[in-house]
C-alpha cells in the first residue's frame, strides 16, 4: 500500500533506459543487457516462493528444463519459437508440481536441501542423457527465436523480445503481489499457523507460488536457449541457483523491486568475471556485505544514506526520526 | 445443545500422554473456560481441536460433523476458529490487512479465483474489515503496522482477525495474559459481547479473575487428564483443584 506510486515510475524509467540500449551501445552491450533481463525474470519469479517463506535454492533447474525443452523441440521437431517457449515453461511448471507437491510441506532448511538436490539431479540428467541433450558436448544449433513466423536475426530484435517478455512477466508478478494472493503469500511467510487458522490452505498456496515461479523460470530458460543457442549442463547448476537467490537478498526482500534491482546491479557488476572463478567470490562478497551493512538490501540504501546524513548534520542530541 | 463434543481425546508424545482421554463438551452459546497448571495439556487440547495436531485416539464432533483428522484450514472453514498465545500476528502488515486475511475464508475465493480476480479487495470487503476493527475498538489503528501497536491492541487484533473469519465457536488461547487489570477487563467485556452476538466461546486463561468472572462453566485439566468441571464457584472450592494448583499441604509431608 505504501510507495505504490514509486513502482510504476521506476519500471517506466527502467523500460525507457532499456529500449535505448541497442541505439547507444553495440552488440556487446545488447548481449549483456539481454542476459541482465533474463536474470531479472529469474530473480523476480523466485520472489513469490520466497515470500511464502520457502527457501528455494533450485530455481536454475526449472530454467534448465525450460531451456532444453524449448531448444530440443525447435531443433529436432521444428516447432515454432512461441510454442516451444510455452512448452518449455509448461514442462518446467509440471516438474515444479512433481517436486513441489511432496516437498513443500518441509520447512526452511529441509525444503532448501530438497531443492539443492534437485538442481543436481536435473544437471546430471542433462549431462548423462547424451542421446537427447548431447551431454557435456553441449547442445548447439538451436534456432534463433522467431515471432509469428519472422525469425529475429539481429541481436537488437532478440533483445527487444526479452525486454518485452520481462515487462509482461513483471507486470503479471506485480499485479499478483498486490492482489489478495500476494497478501496471502506474505501471511504464510510471516506466520503460517495463523494463516491456516484463518482458513488459508497453505499447502495449495505454497505450491501455486512455487509453480508460478517455475513457469517464468522456464520462460527465461527458453529465451536463453534461443538467444545463446548453445546449452551446457553445468551452466544451470548450483551456482546459478544461488545467484538467483543472492539477487533477491542483495536487492532486498522487502519490496517488489528488490530482485529487479539486485539482478540488474549484480549481473552488470559481475559481467567482467562471468564464467570465471572470480564470479563466485564476487557473489559471496556481495552477499556478505549485504548481510553486514544493508540487511534490507539495496532498496533500503537511499533511506540508510538519508539516515546517515541526518545523523551527521544533527550533531545535537536530537532523537532519531527513524526510531 | 452441544456445538463441540470431544470424546476420549488423547495425544501421545512418545510415551508421554499430553492429553489423556479427555471428554470435553461445549454447548451452544456458552462461555467455557479451560484451566489447569502449566503443562496440563490446555494448548495441546486447542491444537487437537483445531487440527494443528492429530489426536492419537478419540474423536471430535463439531456441530454434528466429525472433524477428527481434518486439516486446520478445513476446520476453520467449518466455523471453528482459534487465536494464538502471545502475539502471533502478521507483524509487517497493517491492522486492516490482518483483518482482511481473516475475511479471506468467506470471500469465496480459492487460489484459482484469487489468481484471476480483477479487483484486489472489493469495497464491501474493506468495509467489513473496518466494521470488525470498529467493533473491537481498533478502528483508529486500521492503517498502522501491526508491530507498532501496543501489546494490548495486538492481542485484541488477534481476536478481531478470528472474528473476521465468522466463527461459530471461538477458541481463545490466553486472551488477557500480560495485560493490566483495566485492559483485561475490556477484553473480557469484548468476549461477552461476542458471545451475546451468537458465538460460542472456549478459552484458555491463567488470569483467574478473568476466568471466574466470565466463564459459566470451567473445565480443569491436570497432567493431561480432566480433573473436574463445574461452575466457577464449584471449581474454585473443589479440594482437587486447590490441590492441583497449590500442592497437598502439610498433611502430606
Amino acid at each position: 500500500m505504501r510507495r505504490k506510486l514509486g513502482v510504476p515510475i521506476v519500471l517506466a524509467m527502467l523500460a525507457a533506459l532499456a529500449l535505448l540500449v541497442p541505439a547507444l551501445g553495440g552488440d556487446y552491450y545488447v548481449h549483456v543487457f539481454a542476459l541482465v533481463f533474463t536474470n531479472v525474470i529469474l530473480a523476480a519469479s523466485l520472489r513469490p516462493s520466497l515470500t511464502c517463506g520457502q527457501l528455494n535454492i533450485g530455481h536454475s533447474a526449472f530454467m534448465s528444463v525450460g531451456a532444453y525443452t524449448s531448444a530440443l523441440l525447435a531443433k529436432n521437431l521444428a516447432v515454432p519459437f512461441e510454442i516451444s517457449l510455452l512448452c518449455g515453461a509448461l514442462l518446467a511448471t509440471l516438474v515444479g508440481l512433481a517436486i513441489g507437491y511432496p516437498s513443500l510441506r518441509l520447512r526452511g532448511v529441509y525444503f532448501a536441501m530438497v531443492t539443492v538436490a534437485f538442481v543436481e539431479v536435473i544437471r546430471l540428467i542433462a549431462q548423462l542423457w547424451v542421446s537427447l541433450t548431447r551431454g557435456m558436448s553441449g547442445l548447439s544449433g538451436i534456432p534463433k527465436p522467431s515471432v509469428l513466423g519472422m525469425t529475429l536475426t539481429s541481436r537488437a530484435s532478440q533483445y527487444y523480445l526479452v525486454v518485452g517478455l520481462t515487462l509482461v512477466i513483471l507486470l503479471v508478478l506485480w499485479k499478483l503481489e498486490h492482489s489478495r494472493l500476494g497478501l496471502i503469500w506474505k501471511s504464510i511467510g510471516m506466520a503460517d499457523n495463523l494463516a491456516q487458522s484463518l482458513g488459508v490452505n497453505i499447502a495449495r498456496h505454497k505450491l501455486l507460488a512455487f509453480m508460478l515461479g517455475c513457469f517464468f523460470a522456464g520462460t527465461a530458460g527458453a529465451f536463453y536457449a534461443h538467444f545463446i543457442r548453445f546449452l551446457f549442463p553445468p551452466e544451470f547448476g548450483f551456482l546459478m541457483a544461488t545467484n538467483i537467490l543472492v539477487y533477491n537478498y542483495v536487492g532486498g526482500r522487502g519490496h517488489f523491486v528488490g530482485p529487479i534491482v539486485g539482478a540488474t546491479f549484480l549481473s552488470l557488476l559481475s559481467e567482467p568475471f562471468r564464467g570465471s572463478p572470480y564470479e563466485t567470490i564476487f557473489f559471496s562478497i556481495a552477499m556478505l556485505l549485504t548481510i553486514l551493512f544493508l540487511p534490507g538490501g539495496l532498496i533500503t540504501l537511499p533511506r540508510k544514506l538519508a539516515e546517515l546524513r541526518s545523523w551527521r548534520t544533527a550533531s545535537a542530541p536530537t532523537p532519531s526520526p527513524a526510531a | 445443545m452441544a456445538i463441540l463434543e470431544a470424546r476420549e481425546l488423547t495425544r501421545l508424545f512418545g510415551g508421554l500422554a499430553a492429553v489423556n482421554r479427555v471428554d470435553l463438551t461445549v454447548d451452544k452459546g456458552e462461555i467455557v473456560g479451560l484451566i489447569g497448571p502449566n503443562g496440563a495439556g490446555k494448548t495441546t487440547c486447542f491444537n487437537l481441536l483445531t487440527g494443528f495436531l492429530r489426536p492419537t485416539r478419540g474423536s471430535i464432533i463439531f456441530d454434528g460433523q466429525d472433524i477428527t483428522g481434518l486439516r486446520p484450514h478445513q476446520i476453520a472453514a467449518r466455523g471453528l476458529v482459534r487465536t494464538f498465545q502471545l502475539t502471533t500476528l502478521f507483524q509487517e502488515m497493517t491492522a486492516l490487512e490482518n483483518v482482511l486475511l481473516g475475511l479471506h475464508l468467506h470471500s469465496g475465493k480459492g487460489p484459482r479465483q484469487v489468481l484471476f480476480s480483477r479487483r484486489d479487495f472489493p469495497a464491501d470487503e474493506i468495509a467489513r474489515g473496518r466494521d470488525v476493527l470498529e467493533f473491537t475498538g481498533l478502528a483508529s489503528h486500521a492503517d498502522q503496522l501491526t508491530r507498532n501497536l501496543p501489546h494490548g491492541h495486538q492481542r485484541v487484533l488477534g481476536i478481531a482477525m478470528a472474528l473476521a473469519a465468522q466463527p461459530r465457536l471461538l477458541l481463545l488461547d490466553e486472551p488477557v495474559t500480560g495485560m493490566n487489570l483495566d485492559e483485561s477487563g475490556r477484553v473480557m467485556d469484548l468476549v461477552r459481547t461476542i458471545r451475546s452476538r451468537g458465538t460460542t466461546i472456549l478459552l484458555v486463561e491463567h488470569n483467574m479473575k478473568a476466568v471466574m468472572g466470565t466463564c459459566e462453566r470451567i473445565v480443569v485439566l491436570n497432567f493431561g487428564q480432566k480433573l473436574t468441571e463445574g461452575t466457577p464457584s464449584q471449581v474454585s472450592t473443589s479440594p482437587a483443584v486447590i490441590q492441583a494448583y497449590l500442592g497437598t499441604g502439610i498433611d502430606h509431608a
